[in-house]
């Protein structure tokens, strides 16, 4: 188990130097001159050179790639060009907010996904089954910005139940538990259709595999069958599912935090980006890379939890 | 068994559907604290250093932490007491004595005196140590020396008579800094902090989220053009950064927030019919939406095609479907509301008319093609825009892209992102641009475009008229108010026959607000919604 721990954790080094390389890069390429940015449409050819200087960039790109690695390797990953604000300060203060979004999402979602996915498969073929997998289908074609904007819409505007302009206070307050429901809603609900078809898939294996044939045979009741011993093995799948979905749902925060004003890193990266701020746009890839490589190795280490084959392999 | 576990699964079901709806039975959506105003806008700005920023999100906040020498008043022409409660011009218009109020304190109790004003203009201008490049700094004018004669006196002295001084002076670049903050935090001045003399203070910021700013208690020298001189009424302000516009529309319908200016046009209709929401318009707002042609590229060089796209142009309909009819189709290139706006000039633009259009091309030579785009001497009537990618520009550009394909020109267009566009349009790769712009006056608007300083940007027209420049050195000059009307109105016509640039509408700007609070009255100095924020009440 621990042999295979270090080579997951020795495949994902080489990942994060590739995406720390790519990051850089595609600032580079991008034809983005953030000294016009910020000098802004009224400033002279004369003013724009001056602000490209203070802000160093007139000089090569090599420098500015060494300098870039020599502060990554002191773990500083810059200052702001934008507003001068240490990137690790803004990065530190939106973590909190992204995290609290995901987990809020999945914290619904995944029990739920796993609640229908079941359900449908214990009753294959009736008509709830062809209700929940119609959800599902539903639940994975519709856009987040989409879901986000009825729930705006329907539970924000016409209704008045839930606020929907930001981060209310901390989870622990009920301005911030009231304020968190609607944007974890619209993101978890991406998430219910893959994981509920995923394990329904899974389940329907399972139930007619030998071992579950004897759970019946011994007489055992048919709930502790199917959460014993087919769902508990259906689960393979779905938490590499999960894992993969993780990737996608930081790509859901950006649009959710858009959305629903919610001051996480999705947003700091889009803010970023478009305000050509290269430390801080690159720091916001970092987080997000390293957020996706960390979810997939611990996805990995889990799969070896459950399933003793892959780290005999 | 299976009736068992089909109650267990209604179980479960029901048990989620209370946990995620068990807190509306509590409390419903978020209500504002009593005596707490929220604003709401579409993007932050980058930091709030009146000398380093140029942002519009910018600006409507900094106005409210700090105080210009001068005021506009809501006519937009007319200057009025600010710090100075009084001012003397020299009779050769080079220096400007500024006498200032007494009692000024800034937010940190400190007594505001001339020296705080000789280091906060000269501060903006570049000459203080750290240097600090303002992109605006030509506002200020061309500053020989700023003197404090006296604890309470300011000399402004010019190397050449400034026709504009005061309503530069007016803008929020021209507020005043408190030195010792400025050097304590260095970088983070506007970032982290500020201390200025304005009626609110700074709270707190987070960055693309929320602006928190609080009442200035002491604050009793607010300028005349609002009603209340101070303090504030309200004790904190809140601005608050919703990106979404469809957000933005349910959260002032539904009380969640109290004000902003950035509704899209196509909901101020069902806005206004609201009945809980009010709305504030200005009618002197001068933000002009245009297209500048290169004069000096091949096809848009010639002004028989420039004039041609004025005629094919039908700016009526343009306004209608972009803006929703909320703005104002353009002729000349100033407001009528300006100051020193020429009505003669807006004469002299053509009227939409592409029958007349074609039949002026014919006559100068553009044959047309097979392909139905014009042709003269080998060359396609055919020419490259660039614009920044936004509903507005993209709208827009298709309808000129259409009313010109109609009189035989082909225009092709090119969008970019905002972070690639500014450099892209000072470049030279492109024939004509569309872009919008905030102005003071006749001016104002024509100084920073149209002198031949200023190619290829922001004069990105390549406009190189030594009369144009002669002109608009004497109206910047202008201490003489009818000689400097004279002379731009001149400009204005040379530039309404060559026709370089076809204006297109006059946005307006409208400021929604709920019933919660009053006093909302739209000013628009610079684009900004609400000046000062003196006059806002809560009153439910």
């Amino acid at each position: 188990m621990l042999r295979h721990a270090v080579q997951r954790i020795g495949l994902a080094i080489p990942v994060l130097f590739g995406v720390l390389l790519i990051g850089f890069l595609l600032m580079q390429v991008v034809p983005t001159d953030p000294a016009t940015v910020r000098a802004g449409p009224q400033a002279t050819a004369e003013v724009i050179a001056e602000i490209r200087a203070e802000l160093g960039l007139d000089a090569p790109i090599y420098v500015q790639f060494g300098k870039y690695l020599w502060r990554l390797a002191q773990g500083d990953l810059g200052v702001s060009i934008i507003n001068n604000v240490a990137v690790t300060e803004e990065l530190g203060n939106t973590i909190g907010p992204t995290l609290e979004l995901m987990v809020s999402a999945l914290f619904w979602s995944i029990p739920l996904g796993i609640f229908l996915g079941t359900i449908a498969a214990y009753w294959r073929g009736s008509l709830l089954d062809k209700a929940i997998m119609a959800v599902s289908v539903a639940g994975v074609s519709v856009p987040v910005f989409f879901l986000g904007l009825v729930l705006i819409w329907f539970v924000g505007f016409q209704w008045q139940l839930l606020p929907f302009t930001g981060r209310g206070g901390p989870l622990w307050s009920m301005d911030g538990i009231l304020a968190i429901i609607l944007p974890a809603v619209t993101l978890g609900g991406v998430f219910i259709g893959p994981v509920a078809r995923m394990t329904r898939t899974a389940v329907v294996d399972t139930l007619s595999a030998e071992h579950v044939r004897t759970a019946r045979a011994k007489g055992l009741p048919e709930r502790l069958v199917v959460l014993r011993h087919a769902l508990r093995n259906a689960l393979i799948p779905v938490i590499t599912l999960i894992g993969l979905q993780i990737g996608f749902l930081l790509g859901g925060a950006v649009v959710t935090e858009t959305i629903f004003s919610w001051p996480g890193v999705g947003r700091l990266a889009v803010g970023a980006i478009l305000s050509a701020d290269f430390p801080m746009a690159q720091g916001t890839i970092i987080v997000l890379s390293l957020g996706f490589i960390l979810v997939n190795l611990a996805v990995d280490l889990l799969y070896a939890v459950l399933d003793p084959r892959v780290r005999q392999a | 068994m299976i009736k068992t576990w089909r109650r267990a699964t209604l179980g479960g079901l029901a048990a989620l559907g209370l946990a995620i709806t068990a807190p509306l039975f509590e409390a419903g959506a978020q209500t504002q604290p009593r005596n707490q105003i929220t604003f709401m806008r579409e993007i932050d700005s980058d930091r709030y250093d009146p000398h380093r920023s140029t942002a519009l999100a910018g600006g409507e906040i900094i106005q409210m932490l700090s105080d210009t020498l001068v005021s506009m008043d809501f006519d937009m022409r007319t200057i009025r007491p600010g710090l100075a409660e009084r001012w003397e011009v020299s009779p050769d218009g080079k220096t400007y004595t500024f006498h200032l109020r007494t009692n000024v304190t800034f937010c940190d109790g400190k007594p505001f005196t001339a020296e705080d004003v000789v280091y906060s203009i000269n501060r903006w201008i570049g000459r203080t140590t750290p240097r600090v490049v303002s992109p605006v700094a030509w506002r200020a004018g061309p500053v020989k020396e700023i003197r404090a004669t006296g604890p309470h006196t300011v000399e402004y002295e010019l190397n050449e008579p400034f026709g504009e001084l005061l309503p530069q002076l007016s803008q929020y670049f021209g507020v005043m800094v408190d030195r010792a903050t400025v050097e304590r935090l260095g970088d983070n001045f506007g970032v982290q902090g500020f201390n200025g003399t304005g009626p609110y203070c700074w709270g707190n910021w987070t960055p693309r989220s929320e602006f928190v700013m609080t009442r200035h208690p002491t604050y009793r020298w607010g300028p005349p053009v609002l009603q209340n001189q101070g303090p504030a009424h309200v004790e904190r302000i809140v601005w608050r950064v919703i990106p979404e516009a469809a957000a933005r529309v349910a959260a002032l319908q539904a009380g969640q927030a109290d004000i902003t200016q950035f509704i899209p046009e196509a909901f101020w209709d069902t806005m206004r019919r609201v009945p809980t929401i009010r709305s504030s318009t200005q009618p002197n707002y001068f933000w002009d939406v245009f297209l500048g042609f290169k004069v000096d590229k091949p096809v848009v060089s010639d002004p028989v095609i420039r004039r041609a796209a004025h005629m094919a142009v039908d700016r009526v309909g343009l306004t209608r479907a972009v803006w929703s009819g909320h703005a104002l189709p353009a002729r000349n290139i100033i407001n009528p509301n300006a100051l020193d706006y020429d009505a003669q000039s807006d004469a002299m633009v053509p009227n939409h008319d592409p029958a007349a259009a074609r039949r002026m091309l014919d006559e100068a030579g553009w044959r047309m093609g097979s392909d139905g785009v014009r042709v003269k001497d080998g060359q396609r009537a055919s020419f490259l825009m660039y614009g920044i990618t936004n509903l507005t520009n993209q709208r827009s550009a298709e309808i000129i892209q259409q009313g010109l394909r109609q009189v035989g020109i082909e225009m092709r267009v090119q969008m970019f992102d905002a972070t690639v566009a500014w450099g892209r349009l000072a470049t030279q790769e492109f024939d004509a641009y569309i872009l919008s712009y905030p102005y003071i006056s006749a001016t104002d608007a024509m100084s920073l475009y149209w002198h031949s300083r200023n190619r290829p940007s922001p004069n990105r027209m390549n406009w190189n008229d030594p009369e144009t420049d002669a002109w608009l050195e004497e109206a910047r000059r202008g201490t003489d108010p009818a000689r400097r009307a004279e002379v731009t109105a001149l400009i204005q016509r040379r530039l309404a026959e060559q026709a370089p640039w076809l204006t297109l509408a006059r946005t307006q700007l409208t400021v929604f607000s709920t019933q919660r609070v009053d006093g909302v009255r739209a000013h628009g100095l610079y684009g900004i919604g609400v000046y000062r924020g003196l006059d806002l009440r809560v009153v439910r």
